[in-house]
C-alpha cells in the first residue's frame, strides 16, 4: 500500500485553534498554540481519530476558503464535487480505492465488517445510536457489489481461540506476563511509540481485522477457487488506526496486504448513500458462509471488556467442560477507566484487568516496567468505551450527549450477544470447521505463519 | 419570552474558544436529520457568524431588532417582525440583498434555503437550451429565527462547550439592572460581570 498519505490530519487552513481536540487526545499529540492552527507530532499519534470526533470547525459555505472546497476535497481523497462537511481534523478517504477494487473484473472482493458498525451505521440514516442493523448491513454490501460478505466477528472468535491459548501457553511457560490483548492498534501503536520495551508482553496475535484479511487471501481464496493476488479484501471499522494497521508492511500472509483498504462507518454510509442503498429499507440477510457466521462472544469484541468475557466464556468451558452462556464473572471498579476481576480457572487464581482508554494504562503499564505487575492479563481499548466509541463511528453533532449515544451503542452490541444462538467463540461452527478443515489447532504451525505476528518492529511517524 | 421586546442571542467574546459548534449546531438545527454529521440532509448554513479580529473571535447574529431595518427595507415585505423574532418569510424573498446591507451587525446572509426537506428553488435558463428553464437552488435570505419551532430552544445556546452564548430576554436584564442599581445606591456591589457573560 505505497503512496498513501497520513491517516489522520489536521488542516491549518481550516482549524481556529479552540483546541477541543487537544483534550481528547490521549497522547498529547496535538502541537500548536491557543487561537492557532495546530498540527499533529506523528511520533507520538496513535491515529484513534478522538480528534476527528471532536473537531467541529467546518468550512461553512459563508468563509473565504469555501472557494477553495474542489482542491481540498481532492487533497482529502474525495470527489471534486463531494457535499459531505469538510472539517479542520479528518481522517483519509479511502472511499475512491474501495470504488477501484470493486469495479476490478479481475478480482473477487471480500468485505468484513467490525462487530461496532452494525449497532452505530443506522445513526448515519437518522436513526437512534443503538439501533441493530446486522442483516440490513448484509445486504447493503451486497448491493454494493460484494461477492463475499463475511464479518470481523468471525474472526473476533478465531481471535479468543488462538489468544486464550497463547495466554495458557505463557502460564504455563512462565511469560512474558501480564499478556496485554492486542486486537486495537490505537493501543498496539501506544505501546510501539511510547512503551517500546514492554512490546513483548503484547499478544502476538494479529487483530481481528487482520485475521480475517490473512484468511480471506489463503482460506477464502481456495474456498472461490483463486489465488490470493486475485482477491479484493476491504474492511469497514468504527476506526481510523485500522487504516494504519491494513498497511503495516507485515501484514502481508500471503504475500500480498491482508487487508487491501480500509473504510470508516461514515465512509460506507457516504458510499451507500451515494449509490442510492437505504441501508434502513434493505431485507435483513445473512453474513456469507463460513466466515460470516458469528458467536455472541465475538460481537461484544466492540465494547470495553468485550474481549475480556469473551476468552473468560471459552476459558471456562475448555477448562471445567461445563457451557455457560455468560462468564459470571463480575468484574469491579479500580480507578478512572479500569476494571478489576480475580477468577480461578483450573484451579488456579487469574487476575484480570480491563482498560478503558488509552490515557488509563499507563500507570499499569509503569508496575509492569517495575515489575510489580498484579494481574497476569489486560485487556486494553484506546477509546473510552471501546470501539462504539471509535474515530470511525459516526460524528455526533455538537449538544448531542455523547456518553448516552456510547452507552447505546454498547447496549445494542450486548442485545445482539444476547439474541443469538451461539455466545461462545469455540462453539461456532465455522470456526470449528476452519480448525479441522485448515488450521489444524489453534497455535499450529499454520496459525503461527496467518495469524499471528511480531509488535514491535515498526513505529515512528504515520 | 417578553412580547414587548425581542430576544436575541449573545455571546461572551471572552469565553470564546472559536470551536464553531455553535455554527455547526446551528446549521444542523435548521435542515433534517438525526444525530450525526452524515445523517444531515442538505447543505450547513449556519446563521450565526464565528467572526475573528485579531485575537478576538466571537460569534455574531441578529439581534432581533425592535426598528429592524432588514425589515424597512425588504422591497417585498418578506421580513416582519413576530412573537418569535424578526422572521423572512422565504416566500416572498427574492434574494435582492437589500436586508443583507442594510443590517447593523451583518446578521443576514444569502444562502440555500431547506423547506421540507428541500432547498427553495429558482428558475433559470438552461445553459444547454435557452428555450427551456432549468430549477436550481436558490440564494434567500438567511438569518437567525431563535430556532423558534425547536423544542428545546436555539440550538447554538445548547451546543457551546463553554457556556458562552445565552439567550437575553431584554426585559429581565433590564429589570435585573435596575435592582443592582438600586442595591449598589444602597452600597452593595452585585453587578454582573458583562465580558465574564455570567447572569446572576
Amino acid at each position: 500500500m505505497e503512496n498513501l498519505t497520513q491517516v489522520v490530519a489536521i488542516d491549518q487552513a481550516v482549524c481556529t485553534g479552540c483546541r477541543r481536540c487537544a483534550e481528547v487526545c490521549p497522547v498529547d499529540a496535538i502541537i500548536g498554540a491557543e487561537g492557532q492552527p495546530q498540527s499533529i507530532d506523528t511520533s507520538k499519534c496513535v491515529i484513534c481519530g478522538q480528534c476527528v470526533l471532536a473537531c467541529s470547525a467546518f468550512v461553512s459555505p459563508f468563509d473565504d476558503v469555501a472557494e477553495n472546497l474542489p482542491a481540498m476535497r481532492k487533497e482529502r481523497g474525495l470527489d471534486a464535487d463531494d457535499q459531505s462537511l469538510l472539517f479542520a481534523a479528518h481522517f483519509r478517504s479511502d472511499i475512491k480505492r474501495v470504488s477501484a477494487l470493486l469495479s476490478d473484473p479481475a478480482k473477487k472482493s471480500m468485505v468484513q465488517c467490525a462487530p461496532a458498525v452494525r449497532t452505530s451505521i443506522a445513526e448515519e440514516y437518522g436513526l437512534a445510536p443503538g439501533t441493530l442493523t446486522p442483516g440490513q448491513l448484509a445486504a447493503s454490501l451486497r448491493r454494493l457489489g460484494f461477492d463475499a460478505v463475511y464479518d470481523t466477528i468471525f474472526a473476533a472468535d478465531v481471535t479468543i481461540m488462538e489468544e486464550s491459548s497463547e495466554l495458557l501457553q505463557r502460564i504455563e511457560s512462565g511469560g512474558p506476563l501480564p499478556m496485554f490483548t492486542s486486537c486495537c492498534p490505537g493501543w498496539v501503536r501506544y505501546m510501539e511509540t511510547a512503551w517500546p520495551d514492554l512490546t513483548e508482553h503484547l499478544s502476538s496475535c494479529k487483530s481481528p481485522q487482520q485475521m480475517a484479511g490473512a484468511l480471506f487471501k489463503t482460506y477464502g481464496a481456495e474456498i472461490a477457487g483463486v489465488g490470493p493476488e486475485s482477491i479484493a479484501s476491504v474492511a469497514v471499522m468504527p476506526c481510523t488506526a485500522k487504516k494504519h494497521e491494513a498497511a503495516r508492511p507485515e501484514m502481508q500472509a500471503s504475500g500480498v496486504p491482508d487487508v487491501d483498504a480500509v473504510l470508516t462507518v461514515t465512509e460506507l454510509a457516504a458510499m451507500l448513500k451515494a449509490k442510492n442503498i437505504d441501508l434502513t429499507a434493505m431485507p435483513e440477510e445473512e453474513f456469507d458462509v463460513p466466515m460470516g457466521l458469528y458467536s455472541g462472544a465475538g460481537v461484544i469484541f466492540g465494547a470495553t471488556g468485550g474481549v475480556m468475557e469473551a476468552a473468560l466464556r471459552t476459558a471456562i468451558a475448555v477448562t471445567t467442560g461445563k457451557d455457560v452462556s455468560e462468564s459470571g464473572v463480575k468484574f469491579f471498579p479500580a480507578g478512572e477507566g479500569i476494571h478489576r476481576a480475580s477468577v480461578d480457572v483450573a484451579g488456579k487464581n487469574f487476575r484480570a484487568v480491563v482498560v478503558s482508554g488509552l490515557a488509563n494504562a499507563a500507570p499499569l503499564l509503569e508496575d509492569v516496567r517495575a515489575g510489580k505487575a498484579d494481574f497476569d492479563f489486560m485487556e486494553v481499548m484506546c477509546c473510552p468505551g471501546g470501539c462504539v466509541a471509535g474515530g470511525g463511528q459516526p460524528k455526533l453533532l455538537p449538544g448531542v450527549d455523547r456518553a448516552d449515544a456510547i452507552a447505546k451503542r454498547r447496549g445494542g452490541l450486548h442485545r445482539h450477544d444476547k439474541e443469538l444462538p451461539v455466545r461462545a467463540s469455540h462453539k461456532n461452527e465455522s470456526v470449528v470447521a476452519l480448525y479441522e478443515k485448515y488450521l489444524g489447532e489453534p497455535l499450529g504451525h499454520r496459525s503461527h505463519e496467518l495469524l499471528h505476528t511480531h509488535y514491535g518492529d515498526k513505529c515512528g511517524g504515520h | 419570552m417578553s412580547s414587548r421586546l425581542n430576544s436575541f442571542i449573545l455571546a461572551s467574546a471572552a469565553k470564546c474558544i472559536g470551536c464553531r459548534a455553535c455554527e455547526l449546531a446551528c446549521g444542523a438545527a435548521h435542515v433534517q436529520g438525526g444525530v450525526s454529521v452524515g445523517s444531515l440532509q442538505g447543505s450547513i448554513a449556519p446563521r450565526l457568524y464565528l467572526t475573528r479580529v485579531e485575537e478576538i473571535c466571537v460569534p455574531v447574529g441578529c439581534r432581533h431588532c425592535e426598528d429592524a431595518p432588514c425589515a424597512a427595507v425588504c422591497p417585498n415585505g418578506a421580513i416582519q417582525r413576530t412573537d418569535s423574532g424578526v422572521l423572512v418569510d422565504e416566500e416572498y424573498c427574492v434574494g435582492c440583498k437589500t436586508c443583507l446591507a442594510a443590517c447593523p451587525v451583518g446578521a443576514m446572509e444569502m444562502a440555500q434555503i431547506w423547506k421540507d426537506g428541500r432547498p427553495a428553488l429558482r428558475k433559470v435558463v438552461d445553459p444547454q437550451n435557452s428555450d427551456t428553464f432549468i430549477l436550481e437552488p436558490a440564494l434567500l435570505a438567511s438569518k437567525c429565527d431563535l430556532c423558534h419551532e425547536r423544542e428545546n430552544g436555539p440550538a447554538c445556546v445548547e451546543a457551546c462547550p463553554k457556556d458562552a452564548l445565552i439567550l437575553v430576554d431584554p426585559m429581565k436584564v433590564k429589570k435585573r439592572r435596575n435592582i443592582e442599581a438600586a442595591l449598589a445606591l444602597a452600597g452593595v456591589d452585585t453587578r454582573t460581570d458583562f465580558r465574564s457573560g455570567e447572569e446572576r
